[in-house]
């Protein structure tokens, strides 16, 4: 088993709980100018390679991984509320390189969240970081005035 | 788990108690929450449309609460810049609203020394009426320990 194989066992799910979804991985880069718009826009610092410890975090909007989220969050109707986030860097992300995605996506009904866990990894198969979001899915309320 | 090369801790390695410089991010007013769902994707409705975020229960659109944690890693880096942060964790309590700011302050709470150097930091963010609205924490470093850090 790879380093990403041994990252990718699942933990089983509680008793009343869905088996979690596994996504197919995803082949991601970090691009030199999207990187530095989000460093602009973040108030960071650092030049050079330097890549931002929540970079990573923006691929959760890719269209696989949203759509999985949107679609496990009830669809419309019902939106994902940002509660908890965690990261653990095991090596640093470095700029105009490519990595892989592994995500699983858990969803609990009491209370209603999903927790996702992506593992990055390089093309060589080393584990650079793992990332655990936890989203309470929020029922919308058109009524509501103004 | 990080390959751990021993390293050394430099003469001037915080000790636990010791402070992190307050720093003021924001106000993030919607143009910058526009900006920011631009570079990050993450364009939630919640946070860019007024009814939604009514809808959602909050008096206005929220500020994306990874917007507020990207400002997280300028304060600790500003603070000490021979730092690897190895793991950061946060809880959002509180929204945050469009026209609001934060102001993000930590010290260290536990501090070891050699053979590899690590410090755990507790950081929070306070919003308006100096409200609690981030408790997060972090491992960080000394980057003579991470073989790549």
């Amino acid at each position: 088993m790879t380093a990403r194989d041994n990252a990718r066992v699942a933990v089983p799910p509680e008793p009343g709980e869905a088996a979690p979804v596994r996504l197919p991985p995803i082949q991601v880069r970090t691009g030199a100018g999207e990187v530095a718009a989000f460093l602009r826009e973040t108030g960071g610092i650092g030049t050079g390679d330097f890549v931002p410890l929540t970079f990573p975090f923006r691929w959760l909007t890719l269209p696989a991984i949203r759509g999985s989220i949107l679609r496990l969050s009830g669809g419309e109707g019902f939106l994902p509320v940002h509660e908890a986030q965690s990261f653990a860097y095991e090596r640093s992300l470095r700029a105009d390189a490519d990595y892989i995605l592994d995500v699983e996506i858990q969803s609990t009904e009491k209370p209603p969240r999903l927790i996702l866990k992506m593992t990055v990894s390089t093309v060589q198969d080393e584990i650079c970081a793992r990332l655990e979001t936890i989203l309470r899915i929020v029922r919308l309320n058109p009524e509501t005035p103004a | 788990m990080i390959e751990a090369v021993a390293g050394l801790a430099p003469p001037d390695w915080p000790n636990a108690g010791d402070e992190i410089g307050a720093q003021s991010f924001g106000p993030f007013d919607s143009a910058a929450l526009t900006r920011y769902a631009i570079v990050s994707g993450d364009d939630n409705p919640l946070h860019l449309d007024p009814a939604a975020a009514r809808a959602a229960g909050l008096a206005g659109t929220p500020v994306h609460g990874m917007l507020m944690l990207s400002c997280f890693e300028p304060v600790i880096m500003g603070w000490r810049r021979d730092l690897f942060i190895s793991r950061f964790s946060a809880k959002f309590l509180r929204p945050v609203l469009a026209g609001e700011g934060i102001r993000v302050l930590g010290r260290v709470l536990r501090s070891q020394g050699n053979p590899r150097p690590e410090l755990i930091l507790r950081l929070t963010a306070r919003g308006p009426g100096d409200s609690l609205v981030i408790l997060a924490e972090a491992a960080v470093l000394h980057k003579s320990v991470t073989p790549l850090g």
